[in-house]
């Protein structure tokens, strides 16, 4: 009831619509021009050409892209490689080390703690005779 | 030549993908005035619909072995379907090209264009299409649509399709061709009110 006249007016301005849709479709002189233009035949057949001879290049492009990907990626590969190679290496020697309680702060070290973890790891000694080892240097450094 | 000695579409479909170019030529023939009505619906310039013819019929000869192989349709729908795809997808282009775009009316061409409607809409439907000869302002006006709601419309209203053969043509869903031409005739409304 109180929808009416939106509704009337909406159906004016459809039928509205409708009929400029059918003046701007309404190019049958265009479409004539169009078809009898010269060389039609040839400018489709020239585009077709075209066309074949870019998915060609893209082809070819492709695999080329692809080498170039692989110039590029070898290098950066080789020097990942590399990285992980040292690092292994570096990390085999650390826990050899680790392994025989020899690490390069046994050499130098002058620290008891120092002593006593290398001598702790070679020999398996208790704390005992850890302490009886140090109770006798002490004395043989006294006298 | 009586008719029926002429070699069919599918014939001659089959003529080309083994290398005959002349048969091409024939398709070319055969079917071209119905390429370029189609794109008549969609552009009024000759060399809008001229490219339109041109990339038809290529991107058909490259998809010819497509169809040649399994397609249910005749040579002449599936061109249809294409030479649709073809306007929709210049429809779009046009839309990105802010040189192409002829939405803006200057105070003289909106002035026309309300004289002209306000007529339409008190008179009978022949003295409408008669009335509207200014068609560049109707195209002016159809272009602020989306492509998609301009593809609907135009099918619908200029060719007469009914919502099954657009979504045959355009490949999408009756349910989606239906809320797209919904929205359309509520886009255009609200254009026209502007101007009314």
């Amino acid at each position: 009831m109180f929808g009416r006249p939106d509704n009337t007016a909406d159906e004016q301005l459809d039928r509205t619509g409708q009929m400029l849709v059918r003046a701007a479709a309404d190019n049958d002189a265009a479409a004539e021009t169009a078809v009898n233009a010269p060389f039609l035949y040839a400018r489709v057949r020239a585009r077709i050409a075209t066309a074949q001879a870019a998915e060609r290049n893209e082809a070819d492009e492709g695999w080329l892209a692809l080498l170039g990907v692989a110039r590029r990626a070898v290098p950066a590969l080789t020097g990942v490689a590399a990285f992980v190679f040292a690092l292994m290496l570096w990390l085999a020697s650390g826990s050899t080390a680790t392994a025989n309680g020899f690490g390069d702060e046994a050499y130098y070290g002058t620290e008891t703690g120092v002593e006593r973890t290398v001598l702790a790891s070679r020999d398996n000694l208790s704390g005992d005779e850890v302490l009886s080892i140090i109770v006798d240097r002490e004395e043989r450094g006294q006298r | 030549m009586h008719p029926s000695d002429e070699p069919t579409d599918d014939a001659l479909v089959t003529a080309t993908c083994a290398g005959d170019e002349a048969a091409f030529e024939q398709l070319f023939e055969r079917h071209r005035r119905r390429v370029a009505r189609i794109a008549s619906r969609f552009f009024a310039r000759p060399e809008q619909i001229e490219e339109i013819i041109q990339e038809s019929f290529t991107k058909a000869y490259l998809a010819l072995h497509s169809f040649a192989g399994a397609h249910a349709a005749s040579f002449s729908a599936w061109l249809a379907q294409i030479t649709v795809n073809a306007c929709y997808d210049e429809l779009r282009r046009m839309q990105r090209r802010p040189e192409q775009q002829l939405g803006e009316l200057n105070d003289a061409e909106a002035h026309a264009l309300s004289t002209q409607l306000q007529r339409t809409t008190n008179a009978s439907a022949s003295d409408v299409e008669s009335a509207l000869v200014a068609r560049d302002l109707a195209g002016k006006l159809l272009a602020r649509l989306a492509p998609d709601d301009r593809l609907v419309l135009t099918l619908l209203d200029a060719e007469g399709l009914s919502v099954a053969e657009i979504a045959q043509l355009t490949g999408w869903s009756g349910a989606k061709v239906k809320v797209r031409a919904h929205r359309a005739r509520a886009h255009l409304r609200r254009i026209l009110r502007k101007y009314l």
